[in-house]
């Protein structure tokens, strides 16, 4: 044996050693806490679970047989083009959607911090649309955005820029953006809160100090405020993309994933898959994967967020 | 007890529905305390208590209580299998009869040949009465029924100079020119005709007039797809073309559903539609209530070149296999089935009557509105019955969305969709 296994073989053993005393010494601890998690594998665990195992069988929609296929919904899907399709739709629905809603909630937060008139008024007003049903925004904006009798087209129409009304959410290169608009409406103002409840925790007198040292308003945005509220930008961000992510009551009402497929997302396209069409095996297979994907993103995006030594 | 949960309104989704009957052959009144679970889809206001009071009356006579549950029709399906799934169906469903294989291949429906081949199966005319067959069998009762016509807006017509008691709209080549003449006039700020393109299944609906008159067809007779043959590229172009080459439709038929267009006629924004009869029975109500004031007239959908089809939708009333009370559930059934029952049902409901009696009465008969919807259930022709037609639907609207959009050849974006149809139904 190598020093280097004899090393890396005392060292796991030790460290099994030392796990084992830590789970002596706090037995009564784990013996505690065993009802919850027992209750949290039950109703999270089993479910994705259940998930996975369903991904393996074919399970047409007209019977109630299952027949086992092993990994054939996962090589067929890889192997589709329409899969690449709803990532890149799923990626771009998520990357513009949480960048909109990031930006606008930190303007909005940096003014609703200073000083200004109303400002009680502005912190209710902001909340509202976080405060509504999303299908009922989803709804709102799609009559809004309506070729025929959306506000939109009619304002539009009044200014003499369009000579007929414009359908939005019916044109294939742009009806994406129909829905991010009313994404970003409906999730701004959760980001603007918590935005704003980091920059009042930042103490005053940096501010005070930076001012006395000449600083501009830009710089002591640029050196105190972003540092000051990294570890809430990057919580309120990741919640964000989970949300945006698993998001289907605001495309679905809006476009039903259309037209011709473009506003599909991948939690979209699970339902279609799985519960519109019966074939319950190909969409657990594409809830595995969407799954697979979230979880990545939230262990690398944790590693980048703990490595400045913040903790959660 | 009678709880209604999501109601809606006058039923989307292409859904359907009807009744008659006589008061069976004695029911189990003595069946002291027992429950019935009847579902159905989108009882909107105009129908509501049309429930409530039949389900009461046949709680005193039967003694039985009937657990009534009405969801949307966004909703219906899943909740029919997840009830099914979870072995907990109700006893009597409404269910549209194009789903019946689904239902049919997971052994839930009930044959209810019993009552179809016997006395009460004469109620039904015969096609509505075969709709309802499935492998030789009876899998439901006709409950409901509907067909479409071409309504037309008399007065763009009058204003374009076209004559709107003789509106000559016989073949699609008759509309197209009629809606070129109301685009071309300078007279309408209206479009002329509206074109349902949106992400929906009624888009497909809408389509396959068109699809089935040039010769097309969707399945073979082993029910396997041919949605690609030329009569097809002919009809999707000429679909197509109504937009893209004559510009005749409303702005924007991709963010268009069959409800939209159908409230832009109702509202006289539109030239012509076609429509269900409660298009013409909602302008009727609105007219009265001096919401609206403009004329409308009914034509019979155009014919293509190898004929005219007029797309009929039925929806049945069936027996869950996991009943058990299905004794109960045919009294039900038979129930529902009464004559005057029918009647108002489909008088407060406006779909067609599915029982002949009820047809042949001078409401619907001597009707403006009700008359050319009766005359064309000859031209009357059904989606057809797969387990998967959901699956197909949406491929095929999908497939009409790329030729609406300019994006493929209608021949390409058919053969497109013909490959994939292979692919899922092999």
């Amino acid at each position: 044996m190598s020093l280097a296994e004899e090393y890396s073989k005392t060292d796991g053993e030790s460290r099994l050693s030392q796990s084992i005393a830590h789970l002596k010494q706090n037995r009564r601890a784990y013996f505690l806490i065993a009802p919850a998690a027992v209750f949290l594998l039950a109703v999270v665990g089993y479910p994705i679970l259940e998930t996975f195992r369903l991904s393996l069988y074919r399970s047409p929609a007209d019977s109630t047989i299952e027949t086992f296929v092993g990994l054939q919904h996962y090589v067929e899907i890889v192997n589709s083009d329409i899969f690449y399709r709803l990532l890149w739709q799923t990626g771009r629905w998520v990357l513009v959607g949480v960048a909109g809603k990031t930006l606008l909630g930190l303007l909005i937060a940096v003014h609703l911090k200073n000083d200004i008139q109303g400002r009680k008024f502005f912190r209710t007003a902001f909340l509202i649309p976080w405060g509504i049903p999303y299908a009922i925004s989803a709804v709102v904006f799609r009559w809004i955005e309506h070729p025929q009798f959306g506000y939109l087209n009619a304002v539009l129409l009044k200014l003499g820029v369009i000579d007929q009304g414009i359908g939005i959410l019916g044109n294939p290169d742009i009806a994406w953006l129909g829905v991010v608009v009313a994404d970003v409406w409906i999730g701004t103002p959760f980001m603007a809160i918590i935005f704003l409840a980091g920059l009042q925790s930042i103490p005053q007198d940096l501010y005070e100090a930076a001012a006395i040292d000449g600083a501009e308003r830009w710089h002591q945005f640029r050196y105190i405020t972003l540092p000051q509220l990294k570890s809430v930008i990057l919580m309120a961000t990741l919640l964000s993309t989970i949300w945006t992510f698993v998001s289907f009551d605001v495309i679905w009402t809006m476009t039903g994933g259309g037209p011709i497929s473009t506003t599909a997302t991948l939690v979209i396209h699970i339902y279609q898959v799985g519960l519109q069409n019966g074939n319950l095996g190909r969409g657990a297979a594409y809830s595995v994967i969407g799954f697979l994907f979230l979880l990545l993103f939230a262990i690398v995006y944790l590693r980048v967020y703990t490595r400045g030594g913040d903790e959660l | 007890m009678i709880a209604i949960a999501g109601c809606t309104g006058d039923g989307n989704g292409d859904g359907t529905g009807t009744a008659d009957g006589n008061s069976g052959d004695g029911g189990n009144g003595d069946d002291g305390g027992q429950s019935i679970q009847f579902l159905t889809m989108g009882v909107g206001d105009n129908i509501k208590q049309f429930f409530e009071e039949n389900n009461a009356a046949f709680e005193e006579e039967y003694g039985v209580n009937v657990e009534f549950t009405s969801v949307t029709w966004d909703n219906a399906r899943q909740t029919v299998n997840n009830r099914v799934d979870g072995g907990q169906a109700p006893d009597v469903s409404r269910w549209p009869a194009r789903w019946i294989p689904q239902l049919v291949g997971k052994g839930a429906l009930e044959p209810v040949d019993d009552l179809m081949d016997g006395e009460f199966g004469e109620k039904f005319a015969e096609g509505v009465a075969n709709g309802t067959m499935y492998n030789g069998s009876h899998y439901g009762v006709p409950w409901a029924a509907s067909n479409k016509c071409l309504y037309y807006n008399k007065d763009v017509f009058e204003a374009a100079g076209l004559d709107p008691e003789n509106p000559s709209l016989d073949t699609w080549q008759d509309m197209l020119s009629a809606a070129k003449t109301i685009t071309e006039s300078g007279e309408v700020s209206v479009p002329a005709l509206g074109l349902a393109g949106a992400d929906a299944i009624e888009t497909g609906s809408q389509y396959y007039h068109y699809h089935w008159s040039y010769g097309a067809d969707l399945v073979d007779d082993e029910g396997m797809p041919v949605v690609n043959s030329d009569g097809a590229a002919e009809a999707l172009s000429f679909y197509a073309d109504l937009h893209l080459e004559h510009g005749v439709t409303q702005a924007s038929p991709l963010s268009s559903t069959r409800q939209d267009i159908r409230q832009l006629f109702e509202n006289g924004d539109l030239g012509m539609v076609i429509g269900h009869v409660y298009t013409g029975l909602n302008i009727t109500e609105s007219q009265e209530k001096g919401e609206v004031d403009f004329e409308y007239g009914i034509a019979q959908v155009p014919k293509g070149p190898e004929g005219r089809y007029s797309l009929f939708t039925i929806d049945t009333l069936g027996i869950l296999s996991q009943s058990e009370h299905k004794d109960i559930a045919r009294d039900l059934i038979r129930f529902y089935f009464d004559e005057e029952r029918r009647f108002q049902y489909s008088k407060q409901k406006g779909f067609l009557p599915v029982v002949k009696a009820v047809g042949e009465r001078e409401y619907f008969s001597e009707s403006k509105n009700w008359g050319p919807f009766v005359e064309a259930g000859q031209y009357a022709r059904a989606r057809p019955k797969l387990s998967n037609f959901s699956q197909f639907n949406d491929r095929m609207v999908q497939a009409i969305q790329e030729a609406l959009a300019d994006q493929k050849s209608p021949q390409k974006a058919l053969d497109d969709a013909q490959s994939d149809l292979e692919d899922a139904m092999s």
